[in-house]
């Protein structure tokens, strides 16, 4: 263990208790980077009323800010508001990099600016696709390029959504590493004994909205109850779109035939899942799809759009990809029906233990923060003239932001001086999970 | 499991794929950078290219606008200046009512007497509320001076340009499936109210109703009189906006010379400059496209 130890702060709005595919990437790979001995700290925004530190399984401290989320879990984007706490916090746990997460999530961005501003390295993971049309995409496209435009390292999630970072941010490729996602193979086990093919089953979880194809399934779902009468569907999820479906099931007497569970709790996805044979994905866009991973790892058998990073996720036999368009989802149903009798869901199950596993990406993550940390110091002039390229109006702009957010830094220094700030004394975990369990029951202690 | 695929492709160095599964592949860093990179971008795939000329034509529909609210205006000047009386007032509003009329039956295809019938309606109810509602419009703004009233006009009637809907109309045919959007609604009500604040300035109750009734016919039909004149023939549609352009500018030079220089300044703008910068600026057009974008349905969405 002669190798570098990180201490690690992962900034994101969204965690646990909010579910979602960030928030899943988030946990485990903090878990993971305990395990190979590092420091992790994750700091988000308060939930409700949870909020101050929070301890999760393996001594994970939670830093919940007490900053009260305004639209669809983002905090309000203040700028400076949170400048305080968060040197704080990177200065108590004496932070030698600092982690973000998502291109939505304002905290996040705000956190790097200000880790830069100190003179942290930062590493930017970017979790989802985004187009170049509209204005919605041009402001957010303009926030990434002003927080990328100063990270030390970027990663993403598949190699689509490198291409659309590096287009969207200007990046030299070179700093935007491929990191995917990752599915815990232990939790989502194929079903004990293997279900009959009297009945074929197609499952569908997601949530029922636009950007997840919704209006795609109202077409393709009575088409396929058509065409194969032995075949049912079960839909789970909730979303504006569920009244269409309810709609479709109704028009065409199809009640007994398509099952809508609604909103599924995460720890009961493995018990939908392993109730089909197929699992359909009618994504429109998609950076990684992480119930493709857990519907493979069940051992089902994937029928998906081919839509951003989803070609990327699976080897050619265990998917089978279909254009966003009924009759061609509907004859890639007709190909996997066709297929589903050759397919073992015990060796999928195995086959996808080899494929994905979050150690490994927590290693490959590694990787990324000891490049960061060998990356040169730079001063203030030298990244203002970066922030400067950014744009004829925006880069002034830019400049501007950061000079304010250095003065605020040194403020701040002569208000509450770094070496005031109490530090965190680290415990040592041991490594096996009877240990982590007696420090975890004394964190709670101290915590109480 | 998948290494044997590339292997024998070639023997020292397996090749690179573009896949997520699997973990690092052997020989490649994870910011590795492939000649694919960025293959699947399509720039400019959506872009129309565009012919001077007819941007030139489309342009002349703005014009034609802009030359009705000028010949609108002059008309409120000149019954303020009390050159016109209320008369000939009245007469203008029948002759326009006459022959708005006469052209939407001309240009329109289904002729029917009920539709006729059902216009002829509407239109007598609307000028008896007007009548009826003259003598408030006349108080309506005394307590507010005349230079309040010009300032506020002159925005509204900005206000109504710019929002102005000028690919269609409006007020719709009866039928029509699009509803109007919220630019248009604002912008037809911005000129209502600017008429309004005129009419309030005039010294007798018929003058008020003939200068409603004369706003109110111009802002609510005449978008779609011309409307429909270009969706009969394109030429009559040029031939009547240049006739409406001449009379106009014939009419402006006979009440202020720089005005008349404004208008035609503003026309040569809009017809020729605009044009022009619109075909320039489409050489910058970088529209970009690739697999990341939002998957596009190929059916219509009924809610």
């Amino acid at each position: 263990m002669a190798d570098l130890k990180h201490r690690i702060l992962m900034v994101s709005d969204f965690f646990y208790p909010n579910f979602g595919g960030v928030e899943n990437h988030i946990y485990y790979l903090s878990q993971c980077l305990l395990k190979l001995g590092h420091k992790v700290v994750v700091l988000t925004h308060a939930y409700g009323n949870r909020s101050g530190v929070r301890y999760m399984t393996g001594g994970l401290k939670v830093y919940y800010v007490p900053w009260q989320p305004f639209l669809m879990q983002n905090t309000l984007p203040t700028f400076y508001g949170t400048f305080p706490i968060i040197r704080t916090i990177l200065l108590r746990e004496k932070v030698s990099l600092v982690h973000g997460h998502q291109a939505f999530s304002t905290l996040c961005h705000e956190a790097l600016m200000h880790a830069r501003t100190m003179g942290y390295k930062v590493v930017f993971t970017d979790h989802s696709l985004y187009g170049f049309a509209d204005v919605g995409s041009i402001h957010m496209n303009k926030v990434l390029q002003f927080t990328l435009a100063d990270v030390t390292r970027a990663i993403c999630v598949s190699h689509t959504s490198k291409e659309n970072t590096v287009l969207r941010s200007g990046l030299p490729p070179g700093k935007v590493f491929v990191i995917p996602n990752a599915v815990d193979t232990a939790m989502f086990k194929p079903a004990p004994e293997r279900l009959g093919h009297n009945e074929i089953v197609i499952v569908v979880i997601s949530r029922l909205v636009y950007r997840k194809g919704a209006d795609l399934l109202v077409e393709v779902i009575p088409e396929v109850c058509r065409l194969y009468p032995n075949v049912r569907f079960i839909v789970g999820g909730d979303g504006p779109k569920r009244v269409r479906l309810e709609e479709m099931r109704e028009k065409h007497s199809l009640q007994d035939r398509v099952e809508m569970l609604g909103a599924v709790p995460h720890a009961s996805v493995r018990s939908v899942l392993i109730s089909g044979h197929i699992f359909l994905n009618s994504s429109l866009t998609e950076a990684f799809c992480i119930a493709i991973l857990e519907a493979a790892s069940c051992g089902l058998l994937t029928v998906s759009t081919r839509v951003g990073g989803v070609p990327e996720v699976l080897p050619d036999d265990m998917i089978v990809l279909a254009e966003p368009d009924p009759h061609d989802m509907v004859r890639a149903i007709k190909n996997a029906i066709s297929i589903l009798p050759k397919i073992d869901p015990q060796v999928m199950h195995d086959r996808m233990k080899g494929l994905y596993n979050w150690n490994d990406v927590a290693k490959r993550t590694e990787i990324v923060y000891n490049r960061a940390l060998k990356c040169s110091d730079q001063s203030l002039l030298e990244r203002l003239s970066r922030y400067l390229s950014c744009g004829a109006w925006a880069g002034k702009l830019f400049c501007l932001v950061m000079i304010i957010d250095f003065l605020l830094w040194r403020l701040l220094e002569l208000w509450q001086p770094a070496k005031d700030i109490e530090e965190v004394p680290d415990v040592v975990l041991p490594c096996d999970q009877d240990g982590e369990k007696i420090i975890q029951k004394i964190y709670n202690q101290v915590d109480h | 499991m998948d290494t044997n695929i590339s292997g024998d492709s070639s023997p020292t160095r397996p090749k690179w794929r573009k896949v997520a599964y699997g973990g690092m592949q052997p020989g490649f860093d994870d910011n590795h950078t492939d000649e694919t990179f960025l293959e699947d971008m399509v720039m400019n795939a959506n872009v129309v290219k565009r012919n001077i000329l007819k941007v030139m034509q489309d342009s002349v529909s703005i014009s034609q606008y802009l030359c009705i609210v000028s010949l609108v205006v002059l008309v409120w000047t000149y019954t303020l200046r009390s050159t016109l009386n209320e008369n000939s007032l009245l007469l203008l509003d029948i002759s326009l009512l006459g022959s708005g009329f006469l052209i939407l039956l001309l240009t329109e295809e289904m002729l029917s007497l009920n539709l006729l019938l059902h216009y002829v309606l509407n239109v007598s109810f609307f000028t008896t509320g007007l009548y009826v509602l003259a003598p408030i419009y006349q108080t309506l703004t005394r307590s507010i001076s005349s230079d309040s009233i010009w300032a506020v006009t002159v925005s509204l009637l900005l206000l109504h340009l710019f929002l102005h809907d000028y690919s269609g109309s409006t007020i719709r045919a009866p039928g029509a499936l699009k509803n109007p959007n919220l630019t248009s609604c604002i912008s037809l009500n911005a000129s209502i109210v600017a008429s309004v604040f005129i009419a309030s300035r005039l010294p007798s109750r018929l003058h008020v109703f003939a200068i409603m009734l004369f706003s109110l016919q111009v802002f609510l039909f005449a978008p779609l009189v011309t409307y429909c004149i270009k969706k009969y023939s394109f030429r009559l549609h040029l031939l009547f906006s240049f006739g409406l352009m001449a009379v106009t500018l014939a009419f402006v030079y006979s009440l202020h010379c720089l005005l008349f220089v404004l208008l035609v300044g503003m026309l040569v703008f809009v017809n020729v400059v605009c044009p022009y910068w619109l075909i320039r600026i489409q050489e910058y057009k970088f529209e970009i496209n690739g697999p990341w974008d939002e998957a596009k349905l190929c059916f219509d969405i009924t809610d």
